[in-house]
């Protein structure tokens, strides 16, 4: 092995002595995954004194000698045979490949430079690659291309207008356009018909709903508090809030800072203050014999971890109990920012059904509020409920009740932050208080050091911060290709992938910035582009080069969100009701939902309740919706930005069988019968048009003429049967439609909901 | 990828063939970057290639969670001695108070409460048993007794979510989660994992939660199917009334046909999936009614278990299902039975407590044995935390209340690998703290992987850059209990 590995160095400086290994792309990906857990940043649990996070530790202890891998200790133990030396260790359970262990080799050979992590460094102003081909008319394109052409790929032709115009109505609104909608587009032959559907599409309240239910996934919004009894607490006013904002288009940045520090805003208004709502989202514990301390310190780490994923794109939370294993941040540079969040006059047991304090009371007008009504409330101070004898005497904050929305508040005199040992509520480090403090490797913003929350919002989202724009494009992007530039988009740090596309990362960071954090704008950068319009049908070829999509040869093509397959189930039936703001609708759920296991009754609600959009849906965090949840939604516990998508057998008895999906297909079969005109075939072509915006072709069509034939046969025989089938679900059916006709059709409408290509975007 | 890796895979091939060092083009062709990893491979059961690390003792598991804490004091850990101080104050330098709950931490006074059971011997082993087990005292050669079990949550949630998950924050994937993805399903129209409920004779049962069951960060597909207490048992697994089942059939044909085509014009392999999810869905459809016919089980089994076994949401029902869905193949059926959270009227609930569950308890594991499948399933048997020695509110003579105790409790365990008629570990004079041989949660996590044949250490998953296990960084196996 030895002489193999001699040779070996000696292969490497004659074979690749001209090519210049990146470190930020290749190498830190590998140190960081297979050797900073015991040799990274987090200094207590460091092995053997070495750290190989920094030049300067690697350097110290001879484990790089740069120039020299023959004499760098680190290439000889990850090349050697003896199981006692080996790097990593066997019970590691990590292991470099033998591509890898050549990188390193090489980079050492060309003197182990070290780098900043892409993320840590300034967002670069980037001009895009000269491209000719007129293909890539938006810069955006030319960005993509010139990667494409790099691997030989072309990109896909560009989709047809049925398929467009349903991919930017579902992107854009989360429901399917309208067949009037459909035929307009079509019709229109004038050179900006698609950017007129994109604006009309942008200002529609459907749009601003779509955009509240991303928002509320990785602002963990929920109707109730999570821990045990999971009691009620009512925070709606919070996602109106939410909803008014995107309808505005409200600058990006400020919808940030109004919700980390609306209350501290100079002349506050109260919706400034409701935005704050979203600091008091985290889960509450109400159980009886909790201890305080304890879960005040959860509702704290909850928002730093919140605000860590959701806005720098980095697991904070990993250093809580230790320095991080791979970012470079401290334990003690953990609760620096734990510091800002600290200082909420809030109490860690809580009310016990009810909002918690700090709490405001509404305005009756809202969401409309009179102007005079727009200042900031003063929350009052926390009164205390009466011990009572059978709860064992714990002690409460009063409730606020239906007409209050929790709040951020800044304490007058702050509470003491101290580093947590283990990130024990009970190990205080009191050796030290820590005053609020951004971690230095993310400290590259000019001006004065943010000493409190408002501050620290600013400097989040001042355009030097180099995380803030990042992350944020990266999300939108994710929401049209599938996948972000940044695949792990819930961590862009050290141990998250590289971009797929650094430059046009960082190009559309700055033109987000530059165009004053427009999202309107952000959007139709993208749909805008030919990239966003290409076709998502896939070549053998393009699958075998680009299996993931990852170089955009081609359109994306994935299962919708959990929302959006009843969304538009209800939209194509008709069934949907738009109401926009207000609390949650209790729509059907399974029989004894919550009684079967907790101790509480879902009482369903009536009527209008029963069909408004999906992102209304009362949210229980212990129980959520089960058949939103067999599509992958968010559990809302703590915060999500990325959720898989799985494809499942309960998936199917969903959409086949739930109350919900039964009573829109036949409410689907009714419109195509009354909207169809006279003959099967004309109706069928109707629900086609009505859910795949599109007509059937002659085999689909024969396929859905015979399925209805075998179910028409078979009601006729048993109308009985019809008639169960078409009494499931609340709203009555149109009486004069005949029974077997309307069952038959009901079944075939149901086919339709259940197409891979209805659950997908494409 | 930068053309300077492309040049760097195509002369690396040349330079490993002139070699001899034989890596392969497969090889090299996941050398592209970091984007492009591949997929983990996977074995006929859809488990990890890699798994079992080593023969496994035991195919499947039952848990017999007790939700809310079974009071070791009335159950396992026989205290004769406490009899003689009856009502004399637990003095805090036994009992320090910030390891007490605010429920009692300000009692003004703490009285030793002896449980109101007597205890009794059984078996060869002559293990020692709450007389409100007399069912379970007849397999007491079968099982091992761990009284030194110790957590470190206080509260019901965090304390639940912690045995279920290894972590007191939610997040996390469950037991039977991490087993369905690392050692995949052995029956295609069940699911791997499925979870039952049922509600006990003391009232105020704590609540259940979803993510007790659910699979965290790991792919939702290897979450927990929880089976309803009435009802279809999984959620939407019957067909509407007046849906036939050729009628569904033909809905079936025309969707495949349908789905097909659009495979066809598109190329998107996620077609074909759903396609073979539908035809799994329907086979799931005759299987899941078959599986919860108990008609055909023989009287003599019906009896075994008792006449609540036939009652849907009972105990003793999830049992006999436990039972038949071990049969079946599936990996990881976890019962929760609610009921044991006895901060008052201990003595007039544990005996109804102990009604609902010794029997049925104790028929599943002769069924097992008489079947032999007791050899190669692990059976579970325990709550989220203990109770205090002394008594949370007034103690009377023939009352008394008991609060959480995270410190030490009893759990017993039984079939696959365990050594049967045994007591593991101690603890001290007042049941506060563990004497000897404690076992941490993640010790009994690291335990159960182990029979299955998983070290603990080494399954893992990378989730927001960090690989995760369900013993995080802890856990050892508990080797003087294993056969």
């Amino acid at each position: 092995m030895r002489i193999k590995f001699l040779i070996f160095l000696g292969l490497i400086g004659s074979v690749f002595a001209e090519s210049r290994v990146s470190f930020n792309d290749q190498i830190l990906p590998i140190l960081s995954d297979k050797c900073f857990h015991c040799h990274g940043p987090d200094e207590k649990n460091r092995e053997a004194d070495l750290r190989l996070d920094t030049f300067e530790g690697a350097v110290e202890g001879k484990a790089l000698v740069p120039g020299r891998p023959d004499k760098s200790e680190m290439i000889t133990r990850i090349h050697t045979d003896d199981e006692d030396d080996i790097m990593p260790p066997e019970d590691s359970s990590l292991h470099l490949t033998d591509k890898e262990k050549a990188l390193l080799s090489l980079w050492v050979k060309q003197g182990a430079q070290y780098e900043k992590h892409w993320l840590f460094n300034p967002i670069k102003k980037v001009t895009a690659p000269k491209i000719k081909n007129s293909w890539a008319n938006s810069v955006v394109d030319k960005f993509i291309l010139a990667k494409l052409e790099l691997e030989d790929l072309v990109p896909s032709e560009k989709a047809n207008k049925n398929t467009l115009i349903r991919r930017l109505s579902l992107d854009l609104t989360g429901l399917p356009p309208n067949p009037q909608e459909v035929e307009n587009f079509i019709n229109d032959k004038s050179p900006n018909a698609y950017e007129k559907v994109v604006d009309r599409l942008l200002k529609s309240d459907q749009y601003a709903e779509h955009m509240t239910a991303w928002w509320l996934d990785g602002a963990r919004y929920a109707d109730t508090d999570g821990y045990q009894n999971d009691r009620y607490r009512y925070h709606h006013v919070w996602r109106d809030w939410v909803i008014q904002s995107f309808q505005e288009n409200q600058p990006f940045d400020q919808f940030v800072v109004e919700q980390i520090a609306g209350d501290m805003i100079p002349n506050a208004t109260l919706r400034q203050q409701i935005a704050t709502g979203f600091g008091r989202n985290h889960r509450i514990n109400s159980e009886a014999g909790s201890i305080p301390e304890e879960w005040q310190v959860e509702y704290v780490a909850d928002r730093v971890d919140t605000f860590g994923t959701l806005f720098l794109g980095l697991t904070m939370g990993c250093a809580r109990c230790h320095d991080h294993k791979y970012d470079p941040i401290s334990q003690k540079e953990y609760y620096q920012l734990f510091a800002y969040f600290n200082n909420v006059p809030e109490f860690g047991t809580g009310p016990n059904n009810g909002n918690s304090p700090p709490y405001i009371k509404i305005p009756e007008s809202w969401p409309n509020l009179k102007p005079e009504e727009n200042k900031l409330i003063v929350p009052e101070p926390m009164k205390w409920q009466k011990p009572d004898k059978k709860q064992n005497a714990v002690k409460r904050p009063v409730p606020g009740n239906k007409s209050t929305l929790m709040v951020m508040q800044e304490m007058k005199e702050a509470r003491k932050t101290y580093l947590l040992d283990r990130g024990l509520y009970s190990e205080p480090d009191k050796s030290e208080v820590l005053k609020p403090k951004v971690p230095a490797v993310l400290d590259i913003v000019p001006g004065k050091k943010p000493t409190n929350r408002l501050e620290l919002a600013k400097w989040l989202v001042h355009p030097k911060n180099p995380a803030f724009a990042r992350v944020m494009v990266n999300r939108i992007w994710q929401r049209y290709f599938g996948t972000g530039f940044v695949a792990t988009s819930e961590n862009l740090g050290t141990q998250g992938e590289r971009p797929s596309h650094p430059e046009l990362l960082d190009w559309m960071a700055t033109k987000f910035i530059e165009s004053g954090w427009n999202m309107h704008a952000l959007h139709k950068l993208i749909v805008n582009s030919a990239a966003y319009k290409q076709s998502s049908q896939m070549t053998p070829e393009a699958v075998q080069k680009d299996p993931k999509n990852r170089l955009l040869a081609r359109g994306a093509r994935y299962r919708l969100h959990a929302f959006a397959i009843r969304d538009q189930a209800l939209a194509a039936s008709g069934l949907m009701v738009n109401k926009l703001y207000g609390p949650s609708a209790k729509p059907y759920m399974p029989p004894n939902i919550w009684k079967a296991f907790s101790n509480n009754k879902y009482v369903q609600d009536k009527g209008d309740n029963l069909y408004r959009r999906s992102f209304y849906t009362y949210w229980r965090r212990t129980i959520p919706p089960p058949t939103m949840m067999n599509f992958n939604a968010a559990e809302r516990e703590v915060c999500e930005v990325k959720k898989d998508r799985t494809n499942t057998p309960l998936q199917a008895l969903t959409l086949m069988n739930n109350k919900t999906f039964v009573e829109a297909a036949r409410f689907l079969a009714e419109r195509m019968i009354n909207e169809g005109g006279s003959t099967i075939q004309s109706q069928i072509i109707q629900g086609y048009k009505l859910t795949l915006c599109r007509e059937p072709s002659a085999n689909e069509m024969s396929v859905m003429l015979k399925a209805y034939k075998q179910f028409e046969e078979e009601f006729s025989k048993n109308e009985k049967d019809a008639e169960k089938l078409l009494k499931i679900g609340e709203k009555p059916r149109d009486k004069t439609l005949k029974t077997p006709t309307h069952a038959a059709m009901t079944m075939v409408a149901s086919a339709l909901l259940n197409l891979d290509e209805m659950i997908t975007r494409e | 990828m930068n053309p300077y890796e492309f040049n760097l895979n195509m002369t690396r091939r040349n330079f490993f063939n002139g070699m001899g060092m034989g890596i392969g083009a497969a090889a090299m062709s996941s050398l592209m970057g970091p984007n492009l990893m591949a997929e983990e491979k996977r074995n006929k059961f859809g488990g990890l290639n890699e798994l079992p690390h080593f023969p496994a003792k035991a195919k499947r598991v039952i848990y017999l969670f007790q939700s809310g804490g079974p009071s070791q004091l009335d159950t396992f850990d026989y205290k004769p001695n406490l009899a003689k101080q009856f009502g004399q104050n637990v003095p805090s330098s036994v009992y320090p108070e910030e390891r007490k709950t605010k429920m009692s931490s300000g009692q003004k006074s703490f009285p030793t409460a002896p449980s109101k059971f007597k205890f009794n011997q059984h078996g060869k082993s002559g293990q020692w048993m709450t007389e409100l087990f007399p069912q379970l005292g007849t397999v007491a050669d079968d099982i091992c007794i761990i009284k030194s079990m110790h957590t470190e949550a206080i509260n019901h949630d965090p304390a639940i979510t912690f045995f279920q998950t290894g972590a007191q924050i939610p997040g996390r994937p469950s037991i039977g989660s991490w087993l369905s993805y690392g050692l995949g399903s052995e029956n295609s129209d069940l699911p791997a994992f499925v979870a039952m409920s049922s509600r006990g004779s003391a009232k105020n049962g704590q609540p259940l939660y979803d993510r007790l069951w659910g699979s965290g960060f790991l792919p939702a597909k290897y979450q927990g199917v929880k089976f309803r207490n009435q009802g279809a048992p999984v959620l939407d697994v019957y067909d509407p009334p007046g849906v036939s089942r050729g009628m569904r059939r033909n809905m079936l044909d025309a969707l495949a046909k349908l789905n097909n085509e659009k495979f066809q014009n598109s190329g998107d392999s996620e077609i074909q999936t759903r396609i073979s999810q539908y035809e799994l869905a329907y086979r799931m459809q005759m299987s899941v009614p078959e599986l919860t016919d108990l008609s055909k089980e023989p009287k003599h089994v019906i009896d075994l278990y008792g006449k609540d076994s036939q009652k849907p949401g009972t105990y003793a029902y999830n049992c006999i299902m436990a039972r038949r869905l071990a049969e079946r193949g599936v990996r990881f059926i976890q019962l929760f039975h609610q009921g044991w959270d006895h901060h008052q009227n201990a003595v007039k609930q544990m005996p109804a407590q102990a009604r609902d569950t010794d029997r049925a308890t104790t028929a599943l594991i002769k069924d097992l044995k008489a079947r032999g499948m007791f050899e190669d399933t692990l059976i579970v048997w325990g709550g989220e935390f203990g109770r205090t020695v002394y008594s949370q509110g007034k103690l009377t003579k023939d009352q008394y209340g008991r609060d959480h105790h995270p410190s030490c409790f009893s759990m017993f365990l039984a079939g696959g690998g365990i050594k049967g008629g045994m007591t593991y570990g101690e603890t001290d004079d007042f049941s506060v703290n563990v004497a000897e041989n404690g076992v941490h949660v993640h010790d009994l996590h690291a335990t159960m992987l182990h029979l299955l044949g998983i070290n603990h250490k080494r399954l893992n998953f990378k989730y927001q850059g960090r690989r995760f296990r369900l013993t995080d960084v802890f856990g050892k196996i508990i080797k003087p209990i294993l056969a």
